[in-house]
């Protein structure tokens, strides 16, 4: 599982970061860079990653099984 | 300027007018227990787009675009939607920008840059101590004087105010009296507003004086030293960016605070529920911001611009009511439930775009925590018998007379 992260979407909601802010690392202005991140093979990362999706106002991340 | 009011568009047909407006629709003025979120969420069942008449101080008329993803597009696209209002400066009978608020995208990205990394949620928690300790101190202030409070004059207000003001730079001891001119700014006549805002510039230049002289560590230090391309900040432009945190972080924290309380002093299982398990408290104050945010984002078009079959011309006005995007069902399965463990909450309260709300990781924390605080300290809580909560809507929903009461 990947989520492909388009920054120029982002607006620093961090919503994601609340779900896991070890996945979704956020720049010292709060943002998330452009970036692909490749989600761990455990079900509580994947369910954190799911809801990070889900939970972005921006609409600025992609899940990609 | 009356004439506004009266007056529709020539470029907008009989057929795309609507009937409600913010200023002075009955649903939107201050009321016995009033539901201004149920009253405007009924929009959702009209058309998506619509025009209506006298929706500013000015009697300016103004689009309505009701649904989340319409409101989308408009919040994030900053260039064909200007936020370039200069409604503070309006007050003075001046016309420049707050900062960054009122700037558009490019110009907006570089002071948003400088603002962002002291209110990004990593940073705010080093403010938590603080926060905490100001809502404890306001608490047992009010459990010392007995067993009920009017809980927005009493806790909400001065513990948004002093957070605003340990943040800027300023001490405590002056709470009271920026309690009373950010109540003649937000609330009162237009002459008492002006007399106020002129007040509460004349206070912050001095503190800036004093800044540039003699730095410490809060914000108001770190602006004066700061550089944005490659040179050091105006007097000016310090001014405008203080005045937008004095305005933006006091009535909306309060706000979503007396929302909160009027909630759980109505729906005891889910404040006992809280109270037994206070970390569901982060989950839960997102959904009370879902049901019921304070803020209308108001834009205006540079460009002509179509929307479901509506000419939105250069220059129009376009108002994003918060409470009809967080209760749109193509958002949000179930909108009219309040459920306190809704997961993936994507709600708008903080706007979208590049606008989205500067303080809001600080504004979570303080709801978040003041709740917490409250409901740690203050047993079962109920409204006041025969006492009622002045609820109003408008540009800034909000509660008064919230009369708490307890064993």
């Amino acid at each position: 599982m990947k989520i492909i992260v388009d920054g120029a979407k982002c607006q620093g909601n961090a919503r994601c970061w609340a779900q896991d802010n070890e996945m979704f690392n956020l720049d010292d202005e709060g943002y998330l860079p452009s970036q692909t991140i490749v989600v761990p093979d455990t079900p509580e990362k994947q369910l954190a990653a799911r809801r990070a999706v889900r939970a972005c106002p921006e609409r600025a991340l992609a899940l990609e099984e | 300027m009356a004439t506004l009011a009266s007056t529709r568009p020539a470029h907008v047909p009989e057929e795309h007018l609507g009937d409600f407006n913010l200023m002075d629709d009955p649903s939107m003025l201050p009321r016995p227990n009033g539901e201004p979120h149920a009253a405007i969420a009924k929009l959702l069942d009209g058309p998506p787009v619509f025009y209506s008449l006298n929706n500013t101080r000015n009697g300016e008329g103004a689009w309505f675009v009701i649904r989340a993803e319409d409101q989308r597009r408009v919040l994030q696209d900053g260039e064909t939607f200007s936020s370039n209002r200069n409604i503070f400066a309006s007050a003075l009978g001046e016309t420049w920008p707050t900062i960054p608020l009122e700037l558009d995208p490019p110009e907006h990205g570089k002071w948003r840059s400088l603002l962002n990394p002291p209110l990004s949620p990593r940073r705010v928690m080093n403010l938590e101590p603080f926060v905490r300790q100001r809502a404890v101190e306001l608490i047992d202030e009010i459990k010392a004087r007995g067993n009920s409070c009017e809980v927005m004059s009493e806790f909400a207000f001065p513990f948004a105010v002093s957070i605003f003001l340990q943040f800027l730079g300023i001490p405590n001891d002056r709470l009271m009296e920026f309690v009373g001119w950010a109540n003649d700014l937000l609330h009162s006549t237009p002459e008492a507003r002006t007399k106020a805002a002129r007040t509460v510039i004349a206070y912050l230049d001095d503190l800036q004086e004093l800044r540039r002289r003699e730095p410490t560590d809060d914000f108001m230090s770190f602006v004066t030293q700061a550089e944005v391309d490659g040179r050091k900040l105006t007097q000016h432009e310090v001014k405008q960016m203080s005045v937008l945190l004095f305005i933006a972080g006091l009535d909306t924290v309060a706000a979503a605070l007396g929302f909160d309380f009027l909630y759980l002093a109505r729906n005891l299982d889910d404040q006992a529920l809280l109270r037994a398990e206070p970390q569901r408290l982060t989950l839960a104050a997102e959904e009370l911001m879902r049901a019921f945010p304070t803020v209308t984002p108001v834009r205006r078009a540079t460009r002509d611009v179509e929307l479901h079959g509506r000419l939105i011309k250069a220059g129009d006005l376009v108002a994003c009511p918060s409470m009809t995007a967080n209760r749109d069902p193509a958002e949000f399965p179930e909108p009219e439930k309040i459920d306190l463990a809704r997961e993936d909450n994507r709600h708008v309260a903080f706007a979208y775009g590049p606008h989205r709300c500067l303080g809001s990781h600080l504004a979570r924390r303080e709801v978040v925590i003041g709740l917490e605080e409250f409901l740690a300290r203050v047993p079962e809580f109920r409204i006041k018998e025969g006492v009622d909560p002045i609820v109003n809507g408008g540009f800034v929903f909000g509660v008064e007379n919230l009369v708490l009461t307890w064993n």
